[in-house]
């Protein structure tokens, strides 16, 4: 007897996403709080494989749109289609198994402080498990204790499982909770400014660890970044969003500067 | 260039106003303050000339409380086993408090509560249950199961459900919000959340609540002992009710040594846990 549901075969219809069809694919997103408009028809497509960064100043929405799509925020308008499902048509528990397509990272990490490294890697699983099998830390199936150890070797922290995870340096937190989100079994993966709170070498090793898990493991990876330089070293492609909507999306190479600056400026300041 | 040598005009610093609205406002609060003081005083009879007058009524009293009677097997050693009892009717209160007072912990509290429904009603129910002293408890259930400690560990179960669940609750409102949010993202169900990022985060609070709660409990249970629920309690109230005063103060003594070593002992444990 099996206690962990197989995502694809718990999903309603099962459409097992071609490795064409982009893993995430957001059209026309709306959002407003009260009066203020903070997405206006944003359009966001992510293949599997590759690495996208949504540049944009502080309040350009661009947070608001991973919100949106994990859940957090409840779009006004637009359609969000995850691994082949499209959000907006499901309910509850529907709802509940096709969103574990996608992990979300945070700028603030977000860990369970007084629990160890290896114990917050196991919570990512909890949406697999039933609950009366996963109440109890020792009492976790063994293929998710067997899992979770993968996840954490993944991110280079097999050595620190037994770590609780407030003893670990940041950027080692922010790898644990990277290891988190794996161990839910997602096909996106969704940061968010993730490596705003760490040092540079910090910053680096995550980035490079979020493009591995693109290039090598073939997730889709979204980053909205505030360093315009980290997202031209790590990303496939960058998005420019300015007050909700997109100002450009370009293959990294292709992204020209200016336009990336003029994301920061405001109309009051010019 | 030095600090103070501006190209730009300096703006000046903000100006302190002396009779603002809030020095007005703290000095009507200290006056109201004073006059409720004085009428409580008159309300309450409050008066040193009486105590004074009536100074020969307390030395009367100590005067045959005095010396202790010290008897082994009259006096110390009934009391000594009642102390136990006393102990027991705390214990078995607060542990058994507990699944009740953490279910309503979890329904209370504001960041995992359910809806505004169960979360109003939890609250009133709580509320309820901490109104209610423990000896009114007794008083019904001593009505209802006849004299002895078992009402006692009821009455201290009922009303410590109500203390611990709104401490509880509070404490859970404390937890920082962002790993109950990275969990509700990753899939998890309420119960997994309480599971796996409250109770983790929240329990070196938890335990020290508790054990202070069984602190108060020991001391609690004593008062119990006066409306019938056994215990030293029971005993300190038959030897008043007798006259017995050199025996009532021999238990007096083994309750203030009883309270003395669990206070210490809950000090000792809290520390650990925190």
């Amino acid at each position: 007897m099996s206690t962990v549901t197989e995502p694809r075969a718990a999903s309603p219809q099962a459409p097992v996403a071609s490795a064409a069809e982009d893993a995430l694919d957001v059209r026309g997103l709306s959002k407003s709080f009260g009066q203020r408009l903070v997405l206006d028809g944003i359009d966001l497509r992510v293949r599997r494989g590759e690495v996208v960064a949504i540049l944009g100043a502080n309040g350009s929405g661009k947070s608001t749109a991973l919100r949106c799509v994990v859940g957090l925020v409840e779009p006004d308008a637009g359609s969000v289609r995850l691994a082949g499902h499209e959000l907006t048509t499901l309910s509850g528990a529907d709802l509940v198994s096709a969103r574990r397509e996608a992990a979300m990272i945070f700028q603030h990490i977000h860990l369970v402080r007084r629990l160890s490294a290896f114990d917050n890697v196991c919570c990512g699983a909890l949406g697999h498990v039933r609950a009366s099998r996963s109440l109890i830390r020792t009492f976790l199936p063994s293929h998710v204790r067997d899992q979770a150890m993968s996840c954490l070797q993944r991110v280079g922290l097999e050595d620190r499982a037994g770590e609780r995870a407030s003893r670990l340096s940041g950027g080692q937190q922010q790898r644990v909770a990277i290891a988190r989100a794996l161990c839910q079994r997602p096909s996106v993966i969704l940061a968010d400014e993730p490596v705003s709170a760490l040092d540079p070498a910090a910053a680096d090793r995550v980035m490079a660890l979020l493009r591995d898990l693109a290039h090598e493991d073939g997730l889709a990876v979204t980053a909205v970044l505030h360093q315009p330089d980290l997202a031209r070293r790590y990303a496939d492609r960058i998005v420019g969003v300015r007050e909700g909507r997109i100002s450009f999306e370009e293959p990294t190479e292709r992204v020209d500067p200016q336009a990336v600056a003029r994301l920061y400026t405001f109309d009051g300041d010019a | 260039m030095s600090i103070g040598q501006h190209t730009s005009p300096l703006l000046p610093p903000p100006r302190v106003r002396l009779a603002t609205r809030r020095t007005l406002g703290s000095g009507a609060v200290v006056i109201a303050l004073a006059v409720v003081f004085v009428l409580a005083w008159q309300a309450c009879e409050m008066s040193g000339s009486a105590l004074v007058a009536g100074w020969h009524g307390m030395v009367d009293f100590f005067q045959q409380a005095m010396p202790p009677d010290l008897s082994w097997s009259g006096v110390v050693k009934p009391a000594l086993q009642a102390s136990k009892i006393t102990l027991y009717i705390a214990f078995l209160g607060t542990v058994l408090s507990i699944p009740w007072a953490l279910l309503l912990a979890v329904l209370g509290a504001r960041t995992t509560t359910p809806n505004v429904v169960v979360y109003q009603l939890t609250r009133s129910l709580l509320s309820l249950l901490r109104a209610i002293p423990e000896v009114v408890f007794a008083l019904v259930f001593v009505t209802a199961v006849g004299l002895g400690p078992f009402p006692g560990v009821l009455a201290l179960l009922f009303h410590n459900v109500g203390v611990m669940g709104k401490l509880w609750s509070e404490a859970i409102e404390t937890v920082d919000e962002g790993p109950v949010q990275a969990l509700r993202v990753a899939g998890a169900r309420r119960s997994q959340v309480v599971a796996h990022a409250i109770v983790p985060t929240v329990s070196p609070q938890f335990v020290g609540l508790l054990l202070y709660r069984f602190d108060v409990n020991v001391r609690a249970s004593l008062v119990l002992g006066l409306v019938g629920a056994g215990g030293i309690g029971f005993l300190i109230n038959q030897s008043i009710q007798l006259f017995q005063f050199d025996q009532m103060l021999t238990q007096i003594l083994i309750v203030l040594a009883l309270v003395i070593v669990v206070d210490n002992i809950s000090a000792i444990l809290r520390k650990r846990v925190a």
